[in-house]
C-alpha cells in the first residue's frame, strides 16, 4: 500500500547555498596539487576530473529533487488535486521542469568543456577552461534559484499536511463555516482542533481517529464552504471540495438550525443543493447541530420543508450500493455538541453506514474467497459420548462473581514487581526461585541440594517413590525373615575339630596380617617413590627368595634352585653327572634333548658387543679397526661441537653472485 | 479476559510462557514485569513458576502440558526438573521424555482432553503423551504445517488456528478436538498463533501488537468475558470483512 508521507523529502538548498555546497565538495574531494612541469596529458586529466566531478554532483543533487517531489499524475487524485489547489499545478510543474532543464544544461556544459580541455596546451589554459566550465554551471543554477526557493517552501508546507490515507475508512465533516464541525471532531476524536466563534477558524484539513466496532476510522474536519460559484471559491474552501470529491467516505453535512452561525437554513440548503453532485455514491447524513439553542421541532414550516427536501435528497445518494438506509433513521440526525446530546448517535450512524457500504463492495470482490475461512466458526460434531468439560477453578468463578458485585472495592495485591521496585529495581533485585516451592515442610524450601556426591550425579538416584519402595522392600524382608527363622545358619567354630579350628585361626591371622600390611603400604602410597619392579628388593623374584620361601614352607629348595639356574640364559651347561640327579624333576627327558635345547638357547641371540663382518670388511677384526678409526677421526670435531657429515645442510638457495648486478645475454647462471 | 503484554520488548509471549489450567510457567527475565503480569491475574488460583528449560528462556516452545501433566524435552537439566517438581502441585505429573524432536511445544498442541501431535513423533512419545497428559492423541497437520503446536492455540472451550486453514480442515479438527475453532491471527497478522498467544479456560495472554479485532475474535472463540464464538459470524462479521478483504 502506498503511504502518503511527504515528510521525508530532503531539504532544497537556495541557489547560493547550492553552489557553495557543490564547489566546496569539488575542492575537498578532488586533487588540488598541480605543477606546470607535469606532462600535459596529466594536466589535462587533472582539470577534466574537476569538471566532471562537479557535473556529477550537480546531477545527483538535482536528480534527488526531481525524484523526491511527487509527480502529480502518479499520486492518488485526492493528493494530486489538493496539491494543485494549494500550490498551483502549473507553477509546480514549471519549477520541476526548470530544475530538469538545468540538469541537462549542466551536463552539456561539462561535455563541451571536457572536449575543449583535450586541446588545452598549458597549465594556464587548462585552468582557465575549468574555471569557465564551473562558472557556467554556477550561472545555470543561479538562474533557477527562484524555482529552488519555491520548491523549498512547498516542501515545508507539504511536510505539515495531515497524513490522510485516501483508501481507509473515512468520515468527512462538511458544512457552512461556524456550524460546529470542529467541535464535533474534538468530541469524537483526540484531535485538538482550534474552535473559535468566528467563521473560517479551520483553514485546512484536520485529521483525527476514532474507533467503532473494533475498527479505526479516520475523521476529517474540513474548512467551511460558502455557497458561491466554483470559480470564486478560495483555496481554503477548495480544500474541502477536493476532499469531498476524491475521498470515498461517509459524509456528515452539518446544518446549523439555530442560525447562530450567521446563515439561514435556506442558505445552507442552497449550498447543499449546489454541491449535491459531490455526495454521489457516499453515505450521506444530515446533522442538525445546535439543538440546545433551537430544537428541530421548533423551526418554521418553510425551514422544515427545506430540511425534509434535503433529507429525501440524502436518501437518494447511495442507491443500490449498500450503505443505503433501509428506513429514514440514520439520515437526518440531531445533536448538540455543547450538551453532547446525540453526538455518539451521529458517529455510530455514520460509521455503520460506511461500514455497510464498504462490506457490500468487498463482498463482490474476488479476494473475499481467499478469506472465507476466517469468517467461519467450526462447531464440533459429537463423535462419542464422552464429556469434555472445561476446567475452571472455583476460585476464579468466585472472584468473577465478587468482581461483578463490587467493582469499587479493590485491595491491591503485592506483586513481585513491587517487591523488585522496593529492592533496587530490575538488575539489582534477584528473586528467589524457591520461594513458592510446595514441600511437605516449609523449612526445606531454602535447603541446598547437592548436585554431585561422591562422583555421582545425585539426580540419577532420585526416585519420587523411594519411600514406597523402601516400605515394600521392608515388607519383603519381613516375610523372608519369617521363613528363615527355622533353619538359621551361622558359621562359628562350634562344629569344627580342634585341628581345623587351629588351621582356621591360622588362616584368619594370616589374612588380617596381610590386610594390615597392605593398608600400611597403601596409607603411605602418596609419599612412596615408585620403584620399578627389577630394582625393588622386596618384590624381586630371585632364586634366593624362592629358596627362602620354599624352606619356610618346609621343602628342600636346592633342586628347584638348580633347575631355575639351568634354565637361565648364558650359563654353562651342567655336567651330565649332576644332570642325572635332577632327572627326577623332569622325568623322562633324554640327555640329547637337553643338550639340543641348551645349544639352541645359546644360539638364539648374539652376545652384546659382538661384531658381524660385512659391508666390504673381511672379518670382525677389520671391522673393529674401521669403527675405531672412524670414531677417532670425528672425536676432535665432536669435542668442538663443529659441523659434521651427519648434520643437516641447507645449501645457499639463491647465491648472491648469480642474482645481483646487471647481466647481459647468456649470463644468468655463469659469471 | 485477555491481557496484552510483552516479554522484554518482544510480542511473542507464547514463546516465553506456558499457561494451563493447573499451572503457569514463565521464563526468567531481566525484570519482574512479565512475571508480575501473570502473577496479578493468576497467582491466587494456580502456581506461577519462573523456570528455564534446557538453560533457555524459550520454555513455551520446549514443553507441552495440561492440567494433568507436563512433558519436558530430553535436554532439560536435572535441576530444572527438580525445581519444577518442587514448584508444581503433586497432581501434576512432570515427565522428561526421550524424543528426538525436542521442541515439544511446537510439536504438541493439547487441551485437557485431546492432543494434536506432529506426525513424526515416536510411538513411545505418543504413548507417553496419552499417559502423562491423559489425552486422546491424534497425529495431524494444521493448514499443511506439521508443527501443530506452533500454529494453533487450544483450550477446553475453543481454539484458534492458522489463518490459512480451509473450512473443511477447520470442521475436521473441530470434530477431533470437540471445541469450536476459528482461523485467525495474533500480533497484527502473525500466523504463528501459539507464539503470540497463551490461553487457558478462563484467561488469555497475547502479544502487545495484537489488534482490537484480533483480540475480540479470540475473546469470542475462547469464551472469555461471556462472549460466544457465534459472535464472530454475527456482530463482528462486518468488521472482519472490512479488515481482511
Amino acid at each position: 500500500m502506498v503511504q502518503y508521507n511527504f515528510k521525508k523529502i530532503t531539504v532544497v538548498p537556495t541557489g547560493k547555498d547550492f553552489i557553495d555546497i557543490i564547489l566546496s565538495r569539488t575542492q575537498r574531494r578532488t586533487p588540488t596539487q598541480v605543477h606546470k612541469g607535469y606532462a600535459i596529458s596529466r594536466l589535462r586529466q587533472f582539470y577534466m576530473r574537476k569538471v566532471k566531478f562537479t557535473q556529477t554532483n550537480f546531477h545527483e543533487k538535482l536528480s534527488t529533487i526531481i525524484e523526491e517531489f511527487p509527480r502529480l499524475g502518479d499520486i492518488h487524485p485526492f493528493y494530486g488535486d489538493l496539491l494543485h489547489v494549494l500550490y498551483n499545478k502549473d507553477h509546480y510543474k514549471l519549477a520541476l521542469g526548470q530544475i530538469n532543464t538545468a540538469r541537462n544544461l549542466i551536463g552539456k556544459i561539462a561535455k563541451d568543456y571536457v572536449k575543449l580541455l583535450k586541446y588545452g596546451d598549458s597549465l594556464y589554459r587548462c585552468k582557465s577552461l575549468k574555471v569557465a566550465a564551473l562558472g557556467r554551471m554556477c550561472t545555470v543554477i543561479k538562474r533557477v534559484s527562484p524555482s529552488l526557493a519555491y520548491l523549498e517552501q512547498i516542501r515545508q508546507h507539504m511536510a505539515r499536511l495531515p497524513s490522510i490515507d485516501p483508501n481507509t475508512r473515512t468520515i468527512l465533516i462538511c458544512g457552512y463555516p461556524n456550524v460546529g464541525k470542529s467541535s464535533f471532531i474534538n468530541k469524537i476524536t483526540r484531535a485538538d482542533v482550534d474552535v473559535q466563534p468566528y467563521a473560517f477558524t479551520t483553514k485546512s484539513l484536520f485529521v483525527g481517529h476514532t474507533d467503532y466496532k473494533y475498527l479505526r476510522y479516520q475523521v476529517i474536519d474540513t474548512p467551511g464552504i460558502l455557497d458561491r460559484p466554483f470559480e470564486d471559491r478560495n483555496i481554503i474552501e477548495m480544500c474541502s471540495i477536493t476532499a469531498l470529491a476524491h475521498l470515498r467516505a461517509a459524509v456528515l453535512f452539518f446544518l446549523d438550525i439555530s442560525g447562530s452561525c450567521g446563515y439561514t437554513i435556506a442558505q445552507q440548503a442552497a449550498l447543499f443543493h449546489s454541491i449535491k453532485s459531490l455526495f454521489m455514491n457516499k453515505p450521506l447524513t444530515i446533522v442538525c447541530n445546535k439543538t440546545d439553542l433551537q430544537p428541530l421541532d421548533g423551526i418554521s414550516e418553510e425551514d422544515k420543508k427545506l430540511v425534509m427536501e434535503m433529507k429525501s435528497e440524502a436518501m437518494k445518494t447511495v442507491i443500490g450500493q449498500g450503505g443505503e438506509p433501509t428506513d429514514d433513521n440514520g439520515v437526518l440526525l440531531t445533536m448538540s455538541t455543547l450538551t453532547e446530546d446525540g453526538v455518539i448517535a451521529v458517529k455510530n450512524a455514520a460509521c455503520e453506514r460506511l461500514l455497510d457500504q464498504r462490506v457490500e463492495l468487498k463482498m463482490k470482490s474476488k479476494k473475499l474467497n481467499d478469506c472465507l475461512n476466517r469468517f467461519h466458526v467450526a462447531m464440533p460434531k459429537p463423535r462419542d459420548h464422552k464429556e469434555r468439560p472445561p476446567c475452571i477453578p472455583q476460585a476464579v468463578l468466585e472472584a468473577k462473581a465478587k468482581k461483578a458485585e463490587e467493582t469499587a472495592e479493590k485491595e491491591k495485591k503485592k506483586l513481585e514487581r513491587d517487591i523488585e521496585n522496593e529492592n533496587g529495581g530490575a538488575g539489582v533485585y534477584s528473586a528467589s526461585l524457591k520461594k513458592h516451592y510446595m514441600l511437605a515442610n516449609d523449612e526445606w524450601k531454602e535447603d541446598n541440594m547437592p548436585e554431585i556426591l561422591d562422583g555421582h550425579n545425585v539426580y540419577d538416584f532420585i526416585d519420587p517413590d523411594i519411600l514406597m519402595r523402601l516400605e515394600e522392600l521392608e515388607r519383603e524382608e519381613g516375610t523372608l525373615q519369617g521363613l528363615e527363622e527355622d533353619d538359621d545358619f551361622e558359621m562359628d567354630g562350634a562344629e569344627l575339630t580342634p585341628d581345623e579350628q587351629a588351621a582356621l585361626a591360622e588362616i584368619r591371622k594370616k589374612k588380617s596380617l596381610l590386610i594390615q600390611q597392605h593398608r600400611i603400604k597403601k596409607s603411605t602410597a602418596e609419599s612412596r617413590p615408585i620403584v620399578p619392579r627389577k630394582f625393588d628388593k622386596d618384590g624381586k623374584f630371585t632364586s634366593e627368595r624362592m629358596g627362602r620361601q620354599l624352606s619356610s614352607l618346609g621343602l628342600d629348595p636346592s633342586k628347584a634352585i638348580d633347575r631355575a639356574r639351568s634354565k637361565s640364559r648364558g650359563r654353562k651347561r651342567e655336567r651330565s653327572v649332576s644332570q642325572v640327579d635332577s632327572m627326577d624333576v623332569d622325568g623322562d627327558n633324554s640327555n640329547k634333548k637337553m643338550r639340543l635345547r641348551s645349544r639352541s638357547a645359546s644360539r638364539s641371540s648374539r652376545p652384546p658387543g659382538e661384531l658381524v663382518p660385512g659391508e666390504g670388511l673381511r672379518d670382525t677384526a677389520q671391522k673393529k679397526k674401521a669403527i675405531k678409526l672412524a670414531q677417532g677421526s670425528s672425536k676432535n670435531r665432536n669435542k668442538d661441537a663443529r659441523k659434521g657429515e651427519a648434520d643437516r645442510v641447507i645449501p645457499t638457495l639463491r647465491p648472491k653472485h648469480l642474482f645481483s648486478g646487471k647481466r647481459s645475454k647468456g649470463k644468468t647462471d655463469r659469471r | 479476559m485477555a491481557t496484552r503484554l510483552q516479554y522484554e520488548n518482544n510480542s511473542e509471549i507464547g514463546v516465553f510462557s506456558k499457561l494451563t489450567n493447573a499451572y503457569c510457567l514463565v521464563a526468567i527475565g531481566g525484570s519482574e514485569n512479565f512475571y508480575s503480569t501473570f502473577e496479578a491475574e493468576l497467582a491466587d488460583v494456580i502456581p506461577v513458576v519462573k523456570t528455564s528449560i534446557a538453560g533457555t528462556r524459550i520454555i513455551g516452545r520446549l514443553c507441552a502440558g495440561n492440567k494433568n501433566g507436563l512433558l519436558l524435552p530430553h535436554n532439560t537439566t536435572d535441576q530444572e526438573l527438580q525445581h519444577l517438581r518442587n514448584s508444581l502441585p503433586d497432581s501434576v505429573v512432570v515427565q522428561r521424555i526421550d524424543e528426538r524432536l525436542s521442541a515439544l511445544g511446537n510439536c504438541i498442541a493439547c487441551n485437557d482432553h485431546v492432543a494434536l501431535t506432529h506426525p513424526d513423533l515416536d510411538r513411545e512419545t505418543e504413548e507417553m503423551i496419552a499417559d502423562v497428559l491423559g489425552v486422546e492423541v491424534f497425529r495431524q497437520t494444521v493448514a499443511g504445517n506439521i508443527l501443530v503446536g506452533s500454529y494453533c492455540a487450544l483450550s477446553n472451550r475453543g481454539g484458534l488456528v492458522h489463518p490459512h486453514t480451509s473450512i473443511e480442515d477447520l470442521d475436521e479438527l473441530s470434530t477431533l478436538l470437540q471445541v469450536p475453532l476459528v482461523a485467525g491471527t495474533v500480533n497484527r497478522g502473525s500466523e504463528v498463533i501459539a507464539a503470540g498467544l497463551t490461553v487457558n479456560d478462563w484467561t488469555a495472554f497475547c502479544g502487545s501488537d495484537t489488534t482490537a479485532t484480533e483480540l475480540s475474535v479470540l475473546e469470542s472463540v475462547f469464551k472469555l468475558r461471556e462472549a460466544q464464538p457465534s459472535a464472530i459470524v454475527d456482530e463482528m462479521r462486518k468488521s472482519l470483512i472490512d479488515t481482511y478483504v
